[in-house]
């Protein structure tokens, strides 16, 4: 009996009470909206672009332009330790592809140095990254991601290179622009 | 000297004029509840059912002691043990359990009517802190190179977190028979010390829920309610009900 009148009481009394029910009708409705795939990309790549320089003979100032490569064709480089050598590996990122300015390249997540093999139409050099590697931990659903820091980039200059700059070292999404290759 | 007369007779006079004014002054009406009403603890019933339904994924039994202040004041202490033992779509697990405590205070929203003794049951808005300091540990992580073709399999272990909320409550409670009460609330949970990003964090906060800024929980209880009504705030009911019932038997008689 005392609960009926108690109840009696809050429908004659409280005119909230529909607001009270909405409020817990959403939070129940909000308890079902539990999303457990990971929907996070993980995927990192090192963005380099280039870039042609031009120097004004007479005032001295350097001109900076994009520079599109007319075929670049890139494929890692691997460590066998059966021979002690680099081997090419079979997945080639960029084969043969067209007025290139600006490549993405996947850096090795467990190793500090990664290789490339990069060939500039028919010249052929080699690109070498040294970086750092950081785990970093997303959530349960989505595990762990690695991100890099470039510590030192280097090349061979057989296709006559004038430069490399670092700017921006945290390689931390997939299309940055980290490093600038200047020719 | 006759200065130092006047002045202290003025003073005299003044005093019994201020005296005789505040006996003049209406006296309040003497408050009739108690301060102390009773001590009532209280357990979880819908914690346990859903720690049975979730199959061991996640569980959590909690009781708590609530005090009941002039009826109108509740302060609470929350006790309970929380754990997980989950894995997730891509075989990661995560595994932790632990205490937690939640201190608040719930203030009843009904106010009884003038000359009527205050219903025993409870329609409550309040407000909790709560903490809790826990191992736990992540396994399983799975790190695949695509690319240059490498998998690691990382591990955390031995990990520990302290996690500080705050809540608020609102819920009903209901006097089913003597000293026995059942009731339910819902409340929204808020993280104070969030985790920074890309560093190891617990899926699961027991006493919190899952690891988000933002979460809720609903609670169902049973308790006993420990009287405990001191003798001299008795007779103070006592005499204003027979007051009540003399002025009603007055006021009901024909002229």
């Amino acid at each position: 009996m005392k609960s009926e009148a108690f109840y009696n009481h809050l429908t004659n009394n409280m005119k909230i009470n529909p607001i009270i029910i909405s409020f817990i009708s959403i939070l129940l409705l909000a308890s079902c909206a539990i999303d457990e795939q990971c929907r996070q990309n993980k995927t990192v790549q090192l963005g380099a672009t280039f870039y042609h320089i031009t120097k004004n003979q007479t005032t001295g100032a350097i001109n900076r332009t994009s520079l599109a490569i007319d075929s670049i064709t890139i494929a890692g480089l691997m460590y066998d330790t059966v021979t002690n050598k680099y081997i090419k590996s079979d997945s080639v990122i960029y084969n043969k592809s067209k007025a290139k300015s600006n490549i993405y390249l996947p850096l090795h997540k467990f190793e500090n140095a990664s290789k490339y093999e990069v060939v500039f139409n028919n010249v052929i050099d080699t690109l070498t990254v040294l970086h750092t590697n950081i785990n970093q931990y997303l959530s349960l659903e989505c595990g762990c991601m690695i991100v890099h820091s470039i510590d030192t980039v280097l090349m061979t200059n057989n296709f006559k290179i004038d430069s490399i700059r670092i700017i921006n070292h945290d390689v931390k999404t997939e299309n940055a622009e980290n490093i600038r290759i200047y020719k | 000297m006759q200065k130092i007369f006047v002045f202290i007779s003025s003073l005299i006079v003044c005093m019994f004029s201020v005296g005789s004014y505040a006996q003049k002054i209406k006296k309040p009406e003497p408050d009739l509840i108690p301060v102390f009403n009773g001590i009532t603890i209280q357990g979880d019933i819908a914690l346990v059912v859903s720690s049975l339904v979730s199959g061991g994924e996640t569980f959590t039994y909690e009781a708590s002691t609530q005090v009941d202040l002039k009826h109108k004041f509740f302060p609470i202490l929350e006790i309970g043990y929380g754990g997980a033992n989950k894995t997730s779509n891509n075989a990661i697990n995560f595994k932790n359990s632990g205490l937690f405590e939640r201190i608040g205070i719930d203030i009843n929203l009904l106010s009884p009517k003038k000359d009527e003794k205050p219903t025993s049951n409870l329609f409550l808005a309040g407000i909790r802190l709560g903490m809790s300091g826990f191992p736990y540990s992540i396994s399983n992580v799975i790190v695949t190179d695509d690319y240059w073709g490498k998998t690691q399999t990382l591990n955390y272990s031995n990990q520990t977190a302290t996690k500080i909320w705050y809540e608020l409550v609102l819920g009903v409670r209901v006097e089913v028979t003597r000293n026995i009460f059942m009731g339910w609330s819902v409340r929204t949970r808020t993280l104070i010390n969030q985790d920074v990003t890309g560093v190891v964090a617990p899926w699961y906060i027991p006493g919190y829920g899952n690891n988000a800024e933002n979460n809720w929980g609903f609670n169902y209880v049973l308790g006993y309610k420990f009287q405990i009504l001191p003798k001299k705030n008795t007779l103070t009911i006592m005499q204003f009900d027979s007051i009540n019932y003399q002025n009603k038997t007055t006021n009901n008689k024909p002229n």
